[in-house]
């Protein structure tokens, strides 16, 4: 008996003992990063810098490794003027996530300024505040998405490519659309090493990271107003994560901002960032597509395996645009409706957010994985995406965004096919999770030439959109390598004198600037400005000539009272589109649309001068 | 034989844990979908594939069609519900009922795997469905060997042991957390963050005391009803916290069967509980006798020798 019970007593020990062995084993297995807070020197306690410049002023947040209990938490921002170091601003690092966020007001932002960061226990990191690039002509857009650092995904091979292609570009603004951090638990340690990787670009541009679901710590994030979600997977809404985690995050991530337009906090104390960053003549809005997002468990019927992957390829669509569903929220597109009418030192608007408004996928994880929609996406709820994509257009805005692992460029419908604005989302630094935009039916209206997928097609959710580009990954598991995983980053080029924008999506471990090197099928494509809002259905209102240079012209519905849409002109001269058959008032200023220039306007209206000055 | 009032009701007890377990993931399988997804696209099964000489299209399918690999996994879930209706049918004297439940085991055991690897291969994933797993094995070992052998009870120890010690390390924070864990502490007992941590932390220590405790006959007891107690609060509180009014169908179809597919977290150690009641208590019920069927034909499992191996 009592063999038996000393022989269950080592088993059990013998259990537990494995469980911590085969642990230590795991750590060291192939596939997996190991994520850890380095021990640094005193002198190196500072590990990476990000910033904006925006309305003059300028927001930094140093990010630095644990202070030890004796040292001094006060950091402090220098700048040098005629050789010295001066300081302009001091604060006391927040503990956890141990961030010293930096707020400058009255920057000039005409020249550029060397700056320095410093802690009194002999750390210093330095970097370039640039100047304002508005006489530059056009402001190049480096976007990043999906950093895993997973051996599985090729995660851990060196960025320096990144690095030294965004240094040959001499990128303007860097732009990580989310999923910096992939551990649910680590997002410090993984920061950390997120700025370890990139840090070298970031000090020296303004640098946006939107936290996406996996930098708060859960796979898919449908925010809910900060509600706690408890469902695995997430689907039921909110944050799986303490808002305290959530918190720490935001403030790691975004703190170095614009700020907030409308900072009320949500649930759980978590802040919001949704604001615009005005950067060379390019008006940013920096939108939270996910904070607000209503969570799809068991408020629409269930379509599929998943509360929010639907299956079924007979599915009513208009079922899940349940009423109450929430993509931006009204306070997102309160902010959209000032931010489109306001073009004050802007010449092209661009939208920044996680992910597309669309169901940008048919195939997910496996080749084998096809989804008929994925609430995921935001091509649900479909009301949301209409407000979202209607506040957008009257801006003319272009929309990059990430998240979907997968490039594409769409360019999006709502009552019919493109007449709303264009997106690029851009490929993952390296892919954790594959997809693949693969249509059963070959798309209508395709270019001559252009692949089956491409042209007009409906997503799962009955939204119209048109594909002029994927970069679908290999159809079979092919290693780890990045290519075959269809990883690289996107490049976006916003030419403000010519008004057009160049979508470019680069493979990675190539040399961009080698005329051999070669972007994934589909890209590069340019655009004009004037493509996001411009609906084949449309005709010309007729010719305004004007006495200034790029007036702001704004169109008012005659019978809704509705704007239309405001946009900076370009040049002395603008016919502006508008729907056949409704008449118009036509605003226009220098920077404002503040005065009525024509009343009743109708296509077909002859040309006519317009004096402003 | 016929087993006594209180044995019946052991079997009773591993029957209904066994049934609960199986019929919530049979749930999951038709309802939802098994969590295989991660073990298939992988250059593994790229490899099987190949090695099978079978046409990779064909082996996962093409994404318009379903392969071999979507139709096996269709297939599951009805071995799944076969094996529910078992866990009721199942008699000793049925060699062929004790293979399926068996087959049972080994197919838990395939999902357990699969949550093990969907949890990037975190150990206590794997050790906390020993639980659910050892359900259906308990059900053969009650049927064949009787409510008291010690290989029985030996197995239900093992099975409340790894559950206990997979949430213990999870709640100790050995591994992380999840984050539901906290999420439902805080919803539930309407606490902060930190308060959430320090229960979970209390919690994740009387999850691995319980475990010794069983050893030792002054504890076992009490430990036992502690877990069954424990087991049952942690199953409940995925509907308490999930479920709402303003949900389709209050969220029972998305909470429920996570309740339900954890009875063994429960049952196991009520079981025990039972098992290791003072032969007064048993007196006490009545018991019209105190032999047990073993798989060599009755034998005595009077209160003081009931099962040999926990008991002294």
């Amino acid at each position: 008996m009592k063999f038996i019970k000393w022989l269950t007593i080592s088993a059990i020990v013998v259990l537990i003992a494995g469980v911590a062995v085969s642990q230590q084993k795991n750590q060291k297995r192939k596939g997996r990063a190991v994520l850890s807070v380095p021990k640094v020197a005193k002198k190196d306690l500072i590990c990476f810098a990000l910033y904006t410049v925006h309305d003059n002023i300028l927001k930094l947040t140093a990010q630095l490794y644990p202070l030890a209990a004796g040292d001094s938490r006060i950091v402090r921002l220098e700048i040098r003027k005629e050789g010295e170091w001066v300081e302009v601003a001091r604060v006391k690092a927040i503990e956890p996530g141990w961030t010293a966020p930096f707020r400058v007001e009255n920057w000039n932002d005409s020249k550029a300024h060397d700056y320095r960061v410093v802690h009194a226990a002999g750390s210093t990191y330095s970097g370039t505040i640039r100047k304002n690039p508005v006489d530059k002509g056009e402001v190049v857009v480096a976007a990043f998405t999906g950093n895993s650092i997973h051996p599985a995904h090729g995660g851990d091979i060196s960025r320096k490519d990144i690095i030294e292609n965004v240094k040959r570009i001499d990128a303007d603004v860097l732009f990580f659309a989310g999923d910096q951090v992939y551990d649910h638990f680590k997002h410090y340690a993984g920061w950390l090493k997120f700025g370890r990787d990139f840090g070298e670009i970031i000090k020296d541009r303004p640098t946006l990271c939107l936290p996406d679901d996996h930098d708060a710590g859960q796979p898919n994030l449908w925010g809910e107003s900060g509600k706690v979600s408890t469902l695995g997977g997430a689907s039921d809404g909110g944050y799986s994560r303490p808002g305290a985690y959530v918190q720490e995050v935001e403030r790691a991530q975004t703190s170095h901002f614009p700020d907030p337009v409308d900072p009320h906090k949500i649930g759980q104390g978590i802040g919001v960032w949704f604001t615009n960053l005005n950067w060379g003549n390019v008006d940013f809005a920096i939108l939270e597509d996910r904070k607000f997002k209503t969570g799809p468990a068991g408020r629409v019927p269930k379509q599929g395996p998943r509360p929010d992957h639907i299956r079924n390829p007979e599915y009513d669509p208009a079922s899940v645009d349940v009423d109450g569903a929430i993509m931006l929220g009204e306070r997102q597109l309160k902010f959209l409706d000032r931010w489109s009418q306001d073009w004050t030192k802007a010449e092209m608007k661009v939208a920044l957010s996680a992910t597309i408004f669309c169901g940008g996928a048919h195939i997910h994880g496996g080749a084998n994985g096809r989804l008929h929609a994925d609430m995921d996406s935001n091509g649900w709820p479909q009301s949301g995406r209409s407000r979202a994509l209607s506040a957008l257009r009257k801006g003319f805005a272009f929309h990059c965004a990430g998240d979907q692992h997968l490039a594409t460029i769409f360019h999006h419908g709502l009552e019919n096919h493109r007449d709303a604005i264009w997106s690029f989302c851009v490929p993952s630094i390296a892919n954790l999770y594959l997809r693949w935009w693969e249509p059963l039916e070959p798309g209508a209206n395709r270019e001559p030439g252009a692949p089956d997928y491409t042209g007009d097609h409906l997503d799962g959710f009955a939204n119209k959109v048109t594909n002029y580009a994927a970069a679908n990954p290999e159809k079979k598991p092919a290693g780890n390598l990045l290519n075959t995983r269809s990883a690289g980053f996107g490049v976006v080029r916003l030419n403000t004198e010519k008004r057009e924008i160049t979508m470019e999506c680069w493979p990675r471990n190539v040399d961009l600037t080698d005329p051999a090197a070669k972007q994934y099928s589909g890209w590069p494509r340019t655009i004009s400005q004037f493509d996001n809002y411009n609906p084949p259905s449309w005709g010309k209102l007729g010719t305004i000539s004007f006495d200034v240079e790029n007036p702001v012209v704004q169109l008012i519905d005659d019978v809704s009272g509705e704007i239309l849409y405001t946009v900076r002109a370009k040049g002395k001269t603008f016919n502006p589109g508008a729907p056949k058959g409704r008449s118009f008032t036509v605003k226009a200023g220098r920077n404002q649309p503040s005065s009525v220039i024509l009343k009743k306007a109708e296509v077909g209206a002859g040309a006519r001068s317009i004096r402003l000055k | 034989m016929k087993p006594s009032k209180a044995d019946s009701l052991l079997v009773l007890l591993l029957r209904v844990g066994a049934f609960l377990c199986l019929a919530g993931w049979t749930w999951v399988h038709f309802y939802w979908e098994g969590p295989y997804g991660v073990l298939l696209w992988q250059e593994a099964s790229h490899a099987l594939a190949e090695r099978l000489g079978i046409d990779w299209d064909r082996f996962v399918g093409t994404g318009a069609d379903d392969g071999l690999v979507q139709q096996w996994i269709g297939w599951t879930g009805w071995l799944y519900l076969a094996v529910t209706i078992l866990t009721v049918t199942a008699r000793e004297k049925s060699d062929l009922q004790m293979v399926g439940l068996m087959g049972g085991a080994v197919l838990l055991g395939i999902l357990a795997y699969a949550r093990f690897v969907g949890a990037q291969r975190q150990i206590p994933m794997l050790v906390e469905h020993g639980g659910q797993v050892l359900a259906p094995v308990l059900l053969i070992l009650v049927l064949r060997l009787g409510a008291r052998h010690r290989l029985t009870i030996a197995a239900a120890m093992v099975a409340m042991i790894m559950t206990f010690i997979g949430h213990g390390c999870y709640a100790l924070n050995l591994w992380p957390m999840p984050a539901k864990f906290l999420a439902m502490t805080t919803e539930i007992l309407g606490v902060e963050h930190e308060a959430a941590i320090t229960l979970l932390w209390w919690a994740g220590i009387l999850d691995f005391l319980v475990c010794f405790g069983i050893f030792l006959k002054v504890s076992r007891r009490s430990c036992a009803l502690y877990a069954a107690i424990w087991g049952f609060l942690t199953a409940i509180a995925r509907p308490v916290a999930g479920m709402s009014l303003s949900l389709n169908y209050w969220g029972a179809d998305l909470f429920i069967h996570e309740a339900v597919l954890r009875a063994p977290h429960y049952v196991i150690p009520l079981y025990l509980f039972l098992v290791w009641r003072r032969p007064d208590e048993i007196e006490t019920l009545g018991e019209d006798s105190e032999t047990g069927t073993g798989p060599d034909g009755p034998q005595t499992v009077g209160p003081s020798k009931m099962s040999g191996l926990p008991i002294d």
